[in-house]
């Protein structure tokens, strides 16, 4: 690897050398603009929002950026989106700075100003219309946890990759032109030309907006060479200025000129909305042209050219946002998921990696941060170089980059009805999802679907505690087959989808109506053409994608109760239940997801002695009996109940040992979840695809399920996306990979997610890179579609759990992303530590 | 071919994804019983041909159901689980009770069909690595018709071979291995044969001969590898002349195995005594000097499998 200059290690220090702050300044200036605008048409409100934003926010250049275009004053800091939502944010205000991960630092003052603005949203936001519009029995299904919408139901959507290779060469000149044609060539006769011509004007309003931030950029950076003394930085900040005069307006004419479009493009879209994964994509692809003329012409050095990337790199991780507690549970280390994917194939089929692939991970492992999300298409034509490259990061300890089948994922898109040609130009949204970038509204990130609540669920016939939740499927007693019970827990399953849709659909529309958004709509395909925003139905590709989190604990489930209830019987379905009920002879309140976890419930627990495992079970009931919800009443013996849990781990297969017996039994309740959600329609004219990750939903999810047949105390973590549960795969990586392999990853189109750790001794040298490369092209070969390494030792991960100021950089993969160990909640650090670890 | 797919071995593990036996991702197939027995074994349960007992008293959660299906009356609660291996036949009852893992029978008698159905699943990642299986032990020479018969069947399957032996076999027990193997990884742990019986049990001149028949067949690749043993074979001169001997054997490769004490409580578990819990693991600078001698010696040396 080449020499990182010293230029980004300043960089990174000046980034991280406060806690991120909580800003004002957006939330205020949006609802002066609101109240200015009252009778105007809502996209045309939102457009001059964001005029009356990048006109009026302080705008920042950092010390020795040569990227500019910041968010906030102060770096990493975070604006407030009171249109979306904003009570939560009022609520938690006094425990912003006290909380256990993603703190934020807030002020008086900010605190004020921002009271005082929320008021004036009382009943305007996209969440409040958002829960008028969804039935009675959805909101009850999800406050019993059975699924989640939170993300999009308290802020913007993201998860979108517009065409940035397009402001690239046409510049938002280009667009402007396309947009003015359009409002030119209107038909008055057509039925909807007056929302059209409302939505072209916004645009229009957006463009000119982003134009002004940033020539408002240029003169600060010209002010600031003005006063410099030192000339090597003057001459820096002269050329920032030259630059931002004619990008993103006009195409770019370079290298530099094209990073810093880009730039102003990326940190727009993330003023403009909160919605997080506003993601590059095949920024290796679109941006190649410019890299290849300057660097080959000699005009730039490859070095030089390096240390722009870099910059930018750095630059990724400015962007900020907070969210509240519960969330940060689901989505902790401030993670942005911004992804950026490199090599793989082009439109016509042909590998398209090129020497700005390699430049891309070497900027990964130059910068060392979470952010871009890096990650790699492979197919069978990849080069083994890009691959060892890609290994080499890997090893870093970054849990980057993540690896992607093209061989699986054109496929899965062709079958959702994208053409052969945009399915091959697929790139990657947050987490895992796959997306034709510049032309899908994806709404990924729709929702968690907890599986294994569904079946706790069915084996209380459809009561959660006293509250009926689901449908009457029948007592325990009356199942006398586990045929019966299967088919119970798949009515279950089908009925909660339905109401995944009516929360989904609920919240689609509070987006459309409420909180269009003009400028990023400017630059998807077909918002133009026709007249229409992305919230609204303008995109060539409209898809809902909500997640199946538990799949591997759902099906262990399953199996424990066929084999040791129907086949040995053992002992009938309710004993089960009750032993259940008591959670395993421990006792326990009712599990909400509201109460923080035991810190023992990441542990593995089969891995315990008989002493360990006593003094943590009463530990756990000491704590309990200060707990203010009563204990259910143990049921059972201690005794009896850990050997009925010890029956049921070691009594029957477990998925990811490559049996083959459980492991198409967890493909067919994977495949139960897909199958039902693929059914259904949204509001913008697309279809519900399914994915089967979890971000890091597993563990507060976790939290709000019982004890489950698969040997899981209540409140221990579900397995993470498509991923074995913790501790029960016992036969290396490729039993573990070729079990998931099994599962049908085709019509999870929306993403799966596999988690491998390793000892870095595992990936030692070049015979460990080989290795490495042939694992992934095996899973690969096998139809997997994503995998993952986090190549960091279980002894680091604790000394960093204890020491956290000696591991300030240590950034591992939470799930779909990658963030710093240290600003992680304690639950999902245990949970990190816990995933299997390959040595050997 | 029926013959040789119902050819039954006492096998103790299959270990899959492993990377330092051999080259590429390969799975391990561990034969029990050997004819050998080094003070310092890791695997002492790979040492009796026979089916064993394994007890792991740290998973036990006291529910004392083996204590009643056992029909000799072997187990006891003292307070914790303890098994009278005078008592005791390993016929296995209690395992079949036990859930919690703190009871399970080392060995199984299996086929090499059945064999051959679980090394099939990681076909996929010897092809992409260039790897296979490695056959290890206990020693397999022991069982060598079986050895033979999961090796050709291998083999027929086109997957690299490899044995990861002491080579204390007969001749005509290599002249039916030969035939089906790629890669002899051989353990020549001492060249003073007096020293050999005294920490091992038995001489080395069944080794070093076999050694030779190994070098001379066209072939088979033959690597070497010493576990470096404190008080043993650790030092200089010692290693120097293992290393010297290769050398006249036409091998390129030496493996330089530090000693470990992680397989002592496994001796307790079968119900034996560990005796050299006074060894300590050879430093890693003591690695480094010996590897740089067997370097100056001429050939390539790896720390390490």
């Amino acid at each position: 690897m080449t020499q990182t200059s010293p230029r980004i290690e300043k960089l990174v220090d000046h980034l991280y050398a406060a806690d991120p702050q909580v800003e004002s300044e957006r939330a205020m200036l949006v609802t002066e603009s609101y109240k200015n605008t009252e009778n105007q048409p809502i996209i045309i409100r939102r457009a001059t929002a964001l005029k009356d934003i990048l006109s009026k926010m302080n705008v920042v250049i950092r010390p020795d950026e040569l990227i500019v275009g910041n968010l906030t004053t102060s770096p990493r800091g975070t604006q407030i989106f009171p249109e979306f939502s904003n009570k939560w944010l009022e609520e938690e205000f006094d425990r912003i700075e006290k909380r256990t991960g993603d703190v934020f630092r807030i002020n008086d003052q900010t605190k004020r100003e921002l009271s005082e603005a929320f008021k004036y949203w009382q009943g305007k936001t996209t969440n409040e219309l958002a829960t008028e519009l969804m039935a009675p029995e959805t909101i009850t299904a999800m406050d019993a946890g059975v699924f989640t919408v939170g993300n999009y139901y308290f802020n913007g959507v993201g998860h979108i990759s517009v065409d940035y290779g397009k402001v690239l060469t046409v510049g938002l000149d280009g667009i402007r032109k396309e947009a003015q044609a359009a409002l030119a060539s209107l038909d008055l006769g057509d039925p909807e030309a007056v929302e059209k011509s409302h939505f072209l004007e916004a645009v229009l309003i957006s463009i000119e907006a982003v134009i002004t931030y940033a020539h408002r950029l240029a003169d600060k950076a010209q002010q600031e060479a003005s006063a410099c003394f030192d000339a090597k930085r003057q001459q820096e900040l002269q050329l920032i200025a030259q630059n931002l005069r004619r990008v993103p307006e006009y195409p770019a004419q370079n290298f530099y000129e094209a990073l810093q479009s880009f730039w102003i493009i990326q940190a727009v879209i993330q003023i403009e909305s909160n919605g997080h994964s506003i993601s590059p994509m095949r920024f290796d692809q679109y941006v190649y042209p410019f890299w290849q003329a300057d660097v080959e012409s000699g005009k730039i050095s490859e070095d030089t050219a390096q240390e722009l990337l870099d910059c930018l790199w750095v630059k990724f991780n400015d962007v900020n946002k907070i969210r509240d507690e519960a969330s940060t549970k689901a989505f902790g280390g401030y993670p942005m998921f911004q992804n950026l994917i490199v090599g793989g194939q082009d439109a016509r089929g042909l590998d398209a990696t090129n020497p700005l692939s390699f430049a891309c991970l070497e900027a990964s492992a130059h910068t060392k941060l979470p952010q871009p999300s890096i990650s790699i298409r492979v197919w069978n034509k990849s080069p083994e170089a890009l691959l060892h490259k890609a290994g080499e990061v890997s090893r870093l300890g970054l849990g980057m980059p993540a690896y992607y089948s093209d061989e699986v994922i054109i496929p899965a898109l062709e079958n959702r009805g994208i053409c052969l040609e945009d399915a091959r130009d697929y790139g990657i949204i947050g987490c895992v999802e796959p997306q034709v970038g510049g032309k899908t509204e994806g709404w990924h990130d729709a929702a968690f679907f907890n599986i294994p609540k569904v079946l706790e669920l069915t084996l209380s016939n459809g009561y959660d505690g006293t509250t009926k939740v689901g449908l009457q499927t029948g007592r325990v007693e009356d199942f006398t087959s586990y045929e019966q019970l299967e088919a119970a827990f798949k009515q279950q399953l089908a009925y909660f989808v339905k109401l995944l849709i009516n929360a989904d659909n609920s919240v689609d529309v509070a987006h459309g109506k409420r909180t269009p958004l003009p400028f990023l709509s400017s630059m998807v395909d077909n918002c133009i053409t026709v007249g229409k925003s992305l919230q609204e139905g303008g995109a060539k590709y409209n898809f809902t994608g909500p997640q199946g989190v538990g799949i591997a604990n759902c099906g262990d489930a399953l199996m424990a109760i066929k084999k040791v209830v129907f086949e040995q019987k053992e002992m009938s379905l309710p004993e089960l239940k009750q032993v259940l009920d008591s959670n395993f002879g421990r006792g326990t309140a009712a599990p909400t997801p509201a109460t923080p976890a035991p810190s023992v419930n990441a542990t593995d627990l089969s891995q315990m002695s008989s002493d360990q495992l006593v003094s943590l079970l009463q530990n756990l009931l000491s704590d309990n009996q200060a707990a203010p919800a009563a204990p259910t009443p143990v049921a059972t013996g201690n005794k009896d109940a850990e050997y009925v849990r010890q029956l049921l781990i070691n009594g029957a297969p477990k998925f990811g040992n490559d049996n083959d017996e459980i492991d198409y039994l967890v493909r067919d309740v994977a495949l139960a979840y897909c199958q039902e959600v693929q059914k259904y329609k949204n509001p913008r004219g697309g279809t519900f695809q399914p994915g089967l990750y979890p971000v890091s939903a597993n563990v507060s999810m976790g939290l709000g399920t019982a004890a489950s047949a698969d040997g899981r105390y209540a409140g221990e973590p579900l397995a993470d996306g498509v991923s074995p549960t913790s501790g029960r795969d016992t036969n290396g990586p490729t039993a573990a990979l070729n079990s998931v392999a099994k599962l049908d990853h085709h019509i999870a189109s929306n993403g799966t997610l596999l988690n491998q750790k390793f000892h870095p001794s595992a990936v030692a040298g070049e015979e460990g890179l080989r290795n490495l490369s042939a694992l992934v092209r095996g899973y690969f070969e096998q139809k997997g579609m994503h995998v993952q390494f986090n190549v960091i030792s279980r002894e680091i991960l604790m000394d960093a759990q204890k020491n956290p100021d000696k591991y300030k950089n240590l950034v591992v993969r939470v799930a779909g992303y990658s963030a710093h160990f240290v600003s992680l909640d304690k639950t999902i650090q245990e949970d990190i530590i816990s995933r299997t670890e390959q040595v050997f | 071919m029926e013959q040789v797919a119902e050819q039954k071995g006492m096998i103790f593990d299959l270990q899959r994804f492993s990377v330092h036996d051999g080259p590429g991702i390969r799975t391990i197939v561990f034969f029990k019983g050997c004819p050998l027995r080094c003070e310092w074994c890791c695997n002492p349960e790979s040492q009796s041909f026979k089916k064993q007992l394994m007890v792991v008293k740290d998973n036990c959660i006291d529910c004392r159901r083996c204590e009643k299906v056992c029909p000799h009356g072997a187990i006891s609660f003292t307070p914790e689980v303890t098994i009278d291996r005078s008592k005791c036949t390993n016929c296995g009852a209690c395992t079949e009770v036990c859930f919690s893992e703190a009871l399970t029978m080392i060995g199984k008698e299996m086929t090499v069909s059945e064999l051959i159905f679980e090394l099939k699943k990681d076909e996929v990642h010897y092809r992409k690595s260039n790897g296979g299986i490695t056959l290890s032990g206990g020693e397999v020479l022991a069982q060598p018709e079986m050895a033979a018969a999961l090796l050709k069947a291998c083999k027929a399957q086109g997957w690299h071979t490899a044995i990861e032996s002491t080579g204390y076999a007969p001749k005509k027990t290599l002249d039916l291995i030969l035939p089906h193997l790629d890669m002899f990884l051989m353990d020549i742990k001492h060249i003073n044969s007096i020293k050999h019986r005294k920490h091992i049990g038995q001489p080395n001149d069944l080794i070093l001969r076999a050694a030779q028949q190994v070098a001379e067949y066209p072939d088979t690749e033959l690597v070497v590898r010493v576990p470096v043993i404190p008080d043993f074979n650790d030092t200089p001169e010692e290693i120097a002349e293992i290393a010297i001997i290769s050398q006249k054997l036409n091998v390129k490769k030496i493996n330089l195995l530090p000693y470990h004490p992680y397989g002592a409580n496994k001796y307790e578990n079968i119900g034996e005594t560990y005796q050299v819990g006074h060894l300590e693991a050879p430093s890693k600078e003591k690695m480094e000097i010996l590897r740089e001698l067997v370097e100056q010696i001429g050939l390539e040396c790896q720390i390490g499998g």
